[in-house]
């Protein structure tokens, strides 16, 4: 079913360095990790349960030095990162020590098994977009790629990030996620594989009219079962997220 | 009836159940129903609450499941006694 989901409605959690979660949040003492949450994820439950192929998309930013997550196991999920401010440093266990900063993206799937760290180590806060993705096999063999987005020579275009297009990470699942990064007033069609994929719209930045529905900063809207979404931007600096997803 | 047998994904951390394989190193053995598993158990990897857990059916990628690496105990043969 076809939603919108205000800044606000998000699910959100803050979580610290010191106290029972010490162990699983890095930085001690003074590190603070905040995360609005889309659909439901850990503490947060009283959401949606996710769209599509996607469970989890987590507007996260980690403050304090050495704020993260310690080293901790996963299977299976595909989990992608798009870094807009600051310094992610990502370790995992299929050998990747990265640096991602603003543009940058992964895509680490976890398959048969695979552990990662993600740790913010320098004072200025680091925002990231986490998403999580069910792969269409289990347990396949752990994979991590990046890749860079740079919003300067991709101004004013939608560009696919993760996919199967030219440029873009592949993964093992039938979603694609794309982000305009606007400086002007754009009127664009957005057209699903079919009818039976569904677009997730997240405002990063600015204001964006979805068909009938005004989006505001962080604002996001799941659409089923369209043709085409129309979306305009305002002249301001716009950046939009767009997942679609088999159901 | 393995057709029947259902695999369970934690929404956790991605950890799986799969009904056919249990898990023999926690105790559960192969073929026990997600059912049957107590409303208190948790992921072993993240301590996400069973009730977190999705059934899904998805597919195993070509070559998995593995055997489990962790079996159940079996001593070792004695060594013979070697009389010199």
């Amino acid at each position: 079913m076809s939603f919108v989901l205000r800044a606000g409605e998000r699910g959100y959690n803050k979580l610290q360095s010191t106290g029972p979660l010490a162990s699983y949040i890095s930085g001690h003492p003074e590190a603070v990790l905040t995360r609005h949450s889309s659909f439901n994820f850990g503490p947060y439950q009283a959401g949606r349960a996710g769209f599509g192929r996607l469970r989890v998309f987590g507007d996260e930013v980690f403050s304090g030095p050495g704020c993260g997550y310690n080293i901790h196991r996963h299977h299976n999920f595909i989990i992608c990162a798009f870094v807009f401010q600051g310094e992610l440093t990502h370790i995992n266990t299929v050998g990747n020590i990265d640096q991602l900063t603003s543009g940058d993206y992964y895509v680490f799937s976890a398959g048969s098994g695979g552990k990662h760290c993600e740790v913010n180590v320098k004072n200025d806060d680091m925002h990231a977009i986490y998403m999580w993705f069910l792969p269409d096999q289990l347990l396949l063999p752990p994979s991590y790629r990046r890749n860079h987005f740079d919003a300067l020579a991709n101004r004013n275009q939608l560009v696919m990030l993760v996919g199967n297009a030219d440029g873009a990470l592949r993964l093992s699942q039938d979603v694609t996620v794309s982000r305009l990064s606007s400086d002007t007033a754009m009127a664009l069609d957005y057209v699903p594989r079919s009818a039976s994929h569904g677009v997730y719209v997240f405002v990063l930045e600015g204001d964006v009219q979805c068909d009938d529905v005004a989006l505001a900063r962080r604002d996001s809207s799941g659409i089923w079962g369209a043709e085409r979404i129309n979306l305009r931007t305002g002249p301001q600096e716009t950046d939009l997220m767009i997942v679609e997803t088999a159901p | 009836m393995s057709e029947n047998l259902k695999r369970y994904i934690c929404l956790g951390c991605g950890f799986l159940y799969d009904e056919a394989l249990g898990l023999p190193e926690h105790g559960i053995a192969p073929g026990t129903r997600w059912a049957d598993i107590p409303e208190n158990w948790a992921c072993p990897d993240c301590f996400t609450p069973k009730h977190l857990f999705q059934m899904v059916e998805i597919p195993y990628a070509a070559g998995e499941p593995h055997p489990p690496r962790v079996g159940p105990f079996v001593a070792p043969p004695e060594p013979a006694l070697r009389v010199i």
